[in-house]
């Protein structure tokens, strides 16, 4: 709007040609009721053998069946407990503090429990950063109830007892303790103190015993070049907050770059404060959710990406002459940039390898970074490539005699899987602690099973001097043991790990805090206290190292991870695997992403069909002789030439439900623990088939939803320039909106009046807020197919726009502004975009569209602001969507519950213990969205009554802004006056969405900000 | 002092006109009938109207044959009409005692019937026969009846927490206990039981380990007359049992009157329909024919709409439930209040089955009934009801323990109130916000044998009741300033519910 940029959110919209589009506009139900098939089929009917009188048999005979089936209700059980715990008032939920520590997410975290079920995971706002949840976090709630569970432990494949596992594995133990024969114990990082502690005992008494860490995507170069460097092994801590210049080479920071948790403080530096902002450039190949988020990104190859580092690293300390890369002028601004904030700046790098962590690491130490704090470290990835590949190599030479593997699955996640699998059979006794029989635990001869972490006691240090407990939430839901149980009992000890725990938090880290405090909080600070002097690391040796390493390659591909299934440990999650990419909006599969000029080189395209859905070729990938078949391909703007990606965490298939096996496995390209691989990719026939949602819900062609501005336009110029009023044409004048408009007015001024504020300058798009969403509402999975017909049902929807960095200034500064080529230049989608990303849900509007077509008055208006959704009212006409401008109504097209074609968690009884009681499950045939949580602000308001007070300011929440960790969504009170939501409403970066329809929306957008200043 | 003097009264009249009773009767009826039998066909044909020792429609009929010769008695309730017809000046002083009221006829007993019923009348008493014999006793035996009321009076105040006259609660058994212990021993332990056993009295010592060292209460306050009181109504408690066993007596059986109009309703639409079919087949008054389709339009779509608009109303549901708990009992005679069970109704959205061990806190004490009991439900029955919860938690009712390792079993009750699931309802709401009885929408439960749904619990009820109930606003800082500018915005003193929005779709549905 205010820089008159065209926004795109599909390739296929840049296409003036496309049918497809034009029609999605027109129409939101794109494909035609398929009456054809039926009717039109004239053989099959005549062939049919029913006649008209039959069907009418059958017709009338059903109804009178149904009618008088219909005649006696059921009868509904209703059991108390027998004795009833204190703390359960059945209906009223109960929060505990608790920790998540799967090996790949780390988080201290409040859990909702009802009735003794756990269905719900809030932010603990207590431990700061450490508390926030990502999406992945959120979804882990539903893992719990996963059917596929083990649900006892096993023995060779067969049942077996606690007893005879204990007898049989100790005897074993104390077999191979005489011979001295070496113990390992394979675990994913383990940031528990008391559960170190428990290994160590084990270790005592076993005598040869090994603790291996492993990762699957392992931050190894890091630790080890922090380890170098300062002298422990651990990851520096950034506070984002403090920066005003941030240089990402390759870190996708806001997503799980070293364990993830920094887009708080990132956000924080994202609004402007007495005019001034952090500056964010990002180098990378993929286009990721950091990239997406940055006020300048570069297209860089891996390799180049080094030589950037480099560049970056001889300006400010090593006085070396720069090497030519593609993007000078950019890592001249990054330099400037840096010495410019001083302090304030600071580097971080994705690119694994030791001697480029250690410049990155001297970098800011040179530019005395306060961003980035060396003294309370970070725990939460501490695993060690070379210690796992010299265990395989022991292994394979007959040297290990027992394995004892925690909460890691190698044979899944090492690219020669199969290799460690053939080396476990060597190994006279392999032990799996797992949840789910995976991979690992089918090779293993015993299989412990444990349980999931909400059923579970223990502790977690995310951070050094900061400590999280963790405790159950629910009774063990099947027969499992702990792996610190289990440890304890093959220790000879009969207590139990619970008391373990109390003991050692007790004695070692509660000083004279009491216990039941810090249960209750579920985090404890101490406060890292430790003297740390940097070693000298002879740096040019380092640089000359990274220099040397580069290894240039026609196609280089780059594994990541995505922010639905991260490393693969919930791939049978359907939350998860229904979240659409922020990126590509594709859910469902994973892809090798390609910029289109490669894709045009080898002859590779995607296309849209007819109903709106996105198809695409095939590639054989290939990498080291190892070769992936059949790999779909996603052209990506923004994709560094050269570069692909893939995502990491998908193809698993051991107990993982056929229909979540899905996407193809990377892992077999992740070789020698690097990342970046050289590769060639090969055009197979065939077509794949995307589940993806960008095409869809588009917005009648009303491009200017999105509005952004930089940063000396919002200080310099007043705000009619970036931020105008709204006017529309009316009798061939320019008026403003209140003069015209269908509905009356409608007194609102007193009581409660909800309004939502969406910062787009601090959505960072991690996608944490879906899945609350789809938590708290009960929201079904319609899965893969469904998807790809635009039929998903999320409630919230983050829409990522991409636009051209080409403005109106530059076109004319340029002299093309007005031409062809400016036109062209803003839309070549081989440009590298600017992207904004949008959390769109029910736009709750005064003067909705969808009330007053309702034919029913099954949708209707609140005093409180919110549009109401009488389910039991719905008759389903799809009028109300049809009529809605955002596009946020979602329809059931089939019942998804209870049915086997949705054979997803709300399939089975398990799953839906997950279901939110105060949340109705839709039936079939209605129409749903987005509430702004009224059952959340009801139990809020009713709280308030029932204690006789008004409602505090920040009490009102909802679940996507109670989930979101850079609080760029603020919901309250918009009639109190001294609320967050109502000072924000006055903010002169605030807009409604498409506020010339005269909609008058109580959920409202500030605009996003670029840093564009250059130093 | 005045309330003693009425008691004294009243008890002797009581006890005096008992023993009077039952001494005259006890030598007739073993000749002429069978109780047993009669107290069937008491209950089964007078009940309705007559009870033993009140009158209801009719007189009372406890002894009734010491008023009137049976003969009288005979022709009177075969029928009285012809009784009176035949200038019989008793039949006729009731007939107008009664306000002209005729009784039923009842033809189909037989003499033996009659006399069945006349034994049970008048051997009424001699159904609890111990009280009887007890009465008899007390009587001859000089016991100070008196003396035994208040000490039932000071052991319920006192000594019920932890006694029971007939069975181990926390402590022994009480009742005659003054035959195991001296009554200078009793008194001396009532009143300071550690000094008795400070003393070294060996008896006192013995039962302090016998119940595991857990000590007394003193009693230092009781006099030595309460005491004696005490000690008395152990020894004799049962003398007051027939008060109990009489009041009993009541039945229920009024409820079980056929509808007499009925047959009313029956007989106008037989007409109608005559009328109807006449119409149709034997006139040729065309006019009269298209009136009657329209009336029979009419009345089928009135009654086709009401059939259909009661369809998933459950209005009157009464499910039998696993345990024939009465809220008659419970919360109507008892009067425990209702939030003492369903405690969650103030909290939280349901209002909340109580949990086993909430019946524990008082069934631990109570393992037997000892109220008033009908035909269909005596003693026995209901002591097996309370069994129920002891099965279900794994309570040793004999060594007063919970049982170790017992498996428990969840009761499973019926739902009564089903509210659909798109329809969010909080008890909390209508009973801490809101202060609203429950018997408002849950009726008199308190007079429930069995708890049925008296409300329709349909949208249009929810609604009505919103649109006319003022909201209570006094003392909740929540409404002060919302009040304040609703009452402004419009104009009235009191603001109902659906003025502050309780009509809208979202408040329910969601």
């Amino acid at each position: 709007m205010a820089s008159n940029k065209k926004y795109w959110k599909s390739v296929e919209e840049l296409n003036e040609n496309s049918s497809i589009v034009e029609k999605l506009k027109q129409n939101e139900f794109v494909e035609e009721i398929p009456t054809d098939q039926f009717l039109g089929d004239k053989e099959t009917l005549e062939a049919s053998s029913t006649s008209r009188r039959d069907f009418l048999k059958y017709v009338g005979f059903t109804t009178a069946a149904a009618s008088l089936a219909a005649c006696e209700g059921p009868v509904i059980k209703s059991i108390p407990y027998v004795v009833k715990p204190d703390d359960i008032t059945p209906g009223v939920p109960d929060y505990y503090a608790t920790s998540i520590a799967d090996g790949y997410d780390f988080a201290n975290i409040l859990v909702k429990v009802r009735e003794g079920r756990p269905i719900k995971i809030e932010q603990n706002k207590l431990a700061g950063t450490s508390g926030t949840t990502n999406a992945r976090v959120q979804a882990s709630v539903l893992s719990l109830y996963d059917d596929n569970r083990l649900k006892g432990p096993k023995a060779n494949g067969e049942a077996t007892d606690w007893a005879t596992l204990d007898k049989e594995v100790v005897a074993k133990l104390n077999e191979l303790k005489a011979t001295n024969q070496s113990i390992v114990i394979l675990t994913g990082t383990c940031s528990s103190p008391s559960t170190r502690k428990l290994v160590e005992e084990f270790s005592a008494m076993y005598g040869n015993v090994e603790h291996v860490v492993y990762d699957a995507v392992s931050e190894s170069a890091t630790l080890d070049a922090f380890e170098a460097m300062y002298g422990e092994r651990a990851l520096p801590e950034y506070d984002f907050s403090k920066a005003e210049t941030i240089v990402s080479i390759g870190a996708d920071f806001l997503a799980d770059w070293q364990g993830g948790g920094y887009e708080a403080g990132y956000a924080k530096s994202r609004v402007p404060k007495n005019g001034k902002m952090s500056k964010h450039i990002q180098f990378e190949s993929n286009m990721t959710l950091t990239g997406g988020n940055a006020d300048k990104r570069y297209m860089v190859k891996p390799s180049e990406q080094i030589q950037v580092l480099l560049n970056v690293y001889n300006a400010i300390i090593g006085g070396g002459s720069a090497k030519e890369t593609s993007v000078n002028e950019g890592v001249e601004q990054a330099v400037k940039q840096l010495k410019a904030a001083g302090t304030k700046g600071v580097l971080v790098t994705g690119i694994k390898d030791k001697n480029a962590q250690l410049l990155a690491l001297a970098i800011n130490k040179a530019l005395n970074s306060e961003v980035m704090d060396i003294v309370a470290t970070k725990n939460i990835r501490k695993g060690s490539d070379a210690k796992v590949a010299e265990l395989l190599a022991n292994m394979k030479a007959g040297k290990v005699g027992a394995l004892i593997t925690n909460n890691t699955n190698p044979v899944y996640t090492l690219p020669n899987g199969a290799e460690f699998a053939e080396a476990l059979k060597k190994v006279s006794l392999s032990i799996a602690f797992a949840t789910t029989e995976d991979e690992t635990a089918s090779a293993a001869q015993y299989v412990v099973a444990v349980p999931h972490y909400l059923e579970a006691w223990g502790d977690v240090s995310i951070k050094k001097g900061e400590f999280g407990l963790m405790q159950p939430t629910i009774q063990p839901l099947f027969n499992t043991r702990q792996f610190q149980d289990t440890l304890l009992k093959w220790t000879g000890s009969s207590q139990s790990y619970y008391d373990h725990l109390k003991g050692f938090w007790k004695s070692s880290i509660l000083g004279g805090t009491s216990w039941n405090t810090a249960l209750h909080d579920g985090y404890y600070k101490v406060g890292a206290t430790v003297e740390r002097v940097a070693n000298e690391v002879d740096l040019a040796a380092a640089a000359n190292g990274l220099a040397s390493s580069i290894k240039s390659s026609e196609l280089e591909l780059s594994l990541y991870t995505k922010v639905g299934l991260g490393d693969g440990k919930m791939a049978n999650n359907p939350w998860l695997q229904e979240l659409p990419d922020p990126i590509t909006r594709t859910s469902w599969d994973n892809y090798l992403v390609i910029s289109r000029a490669d894709a045009e080189a080898k002859g590779l395209k995607n296309w849209t069909v007819s109903n709106g859905a996105m198809n695409g070729d095939m590639v054989n990938v290939t990498v080291g002789g190892v070769t992936l078949e059949k790999v779909p391909v996603y052209i990506q703007p923004g994709q560094a030439p050269g570069s692909v990606g893939l995502a990491l965490g998908y193809g698993r298939k051991a107990a993982v439900q056929k229909e979540m096996q899905i996407g193809v496995n990377a892992y077999p390209l992740f070789q020698n623990f690097k990342d970046v691989q050289e590769v060639t990719i090969e055009k197979v026939g065939g077509v794949h088939e995307f589940a993806c949602i960008q095409l869809q819900h588009t917005l009648m062609g009303r491009d200017e939803i999105i509005r952004e501005t930089t940063l000396e336009d919002f200080i310099n110029k007043p705000k009619e320039d970036w931020n105008p009023e709204p006017k529309i044409s009316y009798e061939h004048q320019e008026a403003n909106l209140e003069e015209v408009d269908l509905w009356d007015k409608f007194d609102d001024s007193w009581g409660v009046k909800f309004n939502m504020s969406i910062d787009m300058a601090t959505c960072i798009g991690c996608a944490a807020c879906v899945i609350a969403c789809h938590a708290e509402n009960n929201v079904p999975v319609v899965g893969k197919d469904e998807i790809r017909k635009s039929r998903d049902m999320h409630w919230l929807r983050i829409d990522r726009y991409y636009s051209s960095d080409m403005t109106v200034e530059r076109g004319r500064e340029e002299g093309i502004y007005g031409s062809g080529e400016f036109f062209e230049s803003q839309t070549h989608p081989s440009d590298n975009p600017d992207v904004t990303f949008q959390p769109v849900m029910c736009q709750h509007c005064n003067h909705a569209p969808c009330e007053t077509v309702c034919p029913v008055a099954a949708t209707s208006h609140g005093k409180q602001g919110q549009n109401h959704m009488a389910y039991n009212r719905c008759i389903g006409t799809r009028y109300c969507a049809n009529n809605c401008p955002y596009k946020v109504r979602r329809f059931n097209w089939f019942k998804y519950f209870d049915n086997n074609e949705f054979d997803y968690n709300m399939n089975n009884d398990l799953g839906r213990m997950v279901l939110n009681p105060d949340v109705v499950v839709r039936s079939r045939g209605v129409m749903e969205k987005c509430s702004l949580c009224i059952q959340m602000t009801q139990a809020t308001i009713l709280q308030a009554k029932k204690e006789g007070r008004p409602v505090k300011d920040g009490e009102f929440q909802t679940a996507c802004s109670n989930a979101c960790s850079t609080g760029a969504i603020v919901f309250g009170n918009v009639n109190d006056e001294e609320s967050k939501v109502a000072h924000l409403k006055e903010d002169k970066r605030t807009f409604h969405l498409l506020d010339f329809v005269g909609t008058q929306p109580n959920v409202f957008y500030q605009l996003d900000i670029r840093n564009t200043n250059e130093a | 002092m005045k309330s003693v003097i009425k008691h004294r009264a009243i008890l002797r009249y009581f006890l005096a006109s008992l023993t009077f009773i039952l001494l005259l009767t006890s030598q007739l009826s073993a000749q002429t009938g069978d109780p047993e039998k009669g107290k069937g066909l008491f209950n089964a044909n007078c009940a309705a109207c007559h009870k033993l020792d009140k009158k209801l429609i009719g007189p009372p009929l406890e002894g009734i044959s010491e008023k009137r010769d049976r003969e009288w008695l005979h022709a009177w309730i075969k029928d009285n009409n012809a009784l009176r017809a035949s200038g019989d000046a008793d039949a006729i002083a009731i007939f107008d005692e009664y306000s002209g009221m005729a009784m039923q006829a009842f033809p189909q007993l037989s003499d033996q019937d009659i006399d069945d019923i006349l034994a049970y009348t008048d051997n009424k008493p001699q159904a609890t026969p111990a009280s009887g014999g007890g009465v008899a006793t007390a009587a001859s035996l000089g016991i100070d009846s008196l003396e035994v009321v208040k000490g039932k009076n000071i052991f319920n105040a006192n000594c019920a927490a932890c006694h029971k006259l007939d069975a181990k609660l926390v402590g022994p058994a009480l009742a005659n206990i003054a035959d195991k212990r001296s009554s200078e021993w009793l008194h001396a332990w009532i009143k300071d039981n550690a000094a008795l056993r400070a003393s070294g009295d060996a008896d006192a010592i013995a039962i302090f380990e016998e119940y595991n060292g857990s000590p007394m209460t003193a009693f230092p306050q009781l006099s030595d007359e309460d005491i004696n009181a005490i000690i008395a109504y152990t020894s004799h408690a049962d003398i007051l049992e027939p008060k109990a066993a009489v009041a009993g007596a009541e039945d229920s059986n009024i409820a079980k009157l056929p509808a007499s109009t009925a047959w009313i309703t029956y007989l106008v639409l037989f007409v109608f329909a005559l009328i109807a079919l006449w119409v149709y087949f034997m006139s040729n008054n065309e006019f009269l024919k298209l009136v009657t389709t329209i009336a029979l339009l009419i009345t089928v779509a009135y009654f086709g709409y009401a059939g259909l608009m009661g369809i998933g109303v459950d209005q009157g549901y009464k499910p039998l439930q696993p345990i024939a708990f009465s809220h008659k009992i419970h919360a109507g005679d008892n009067k425990i209040d209702c939030e003492y069970c369903h405690s969650s109704a103030k909290h939280s959205k349901t209002s909340g089955i109580p949990s086993v061990n909430v019946c524990m806190n008082c069934h631990k004490g109570i393992a037997e009934y000892n109220g008033p009991v009908t035909s269909d439900k005596d003693k026995a029955f209901y002591d097996g009801e309370i069994q129920k919860i002891y099965d279900a938690i794994g309570w040793d009712s004999e060594k007063l323990a919970y049982i170790e390792g017992y498996e428990q079993k969840p009761i499973q009750w019926v739902r009564i109130h089903n509210l659909p699931d798109f329809a969010y309802f909080n008890h909390s709401q209508h009973v801490t916000a809101g202060g609203i009885k429950c018997q408002t929408c849950h009726g008199p439960v308190e007079t429930m044998e069995e708890v049925e749904q008296f409300s329709p619990l349909t949208m249009g009820w929810c609604i009505e009741c919103h649109t006319t109930t003022e909201v209570k606003v006094e003392n909740n800082a929540y409404y002060a300033k919302i009040h304040e500018e609703l009452s402004k915005k419009y104009g009235v003193e009191k603001v109902t519910v659906a003025q502050m929005g309780g009509k809208e779709c979202g408040k329910c549905h969601y």
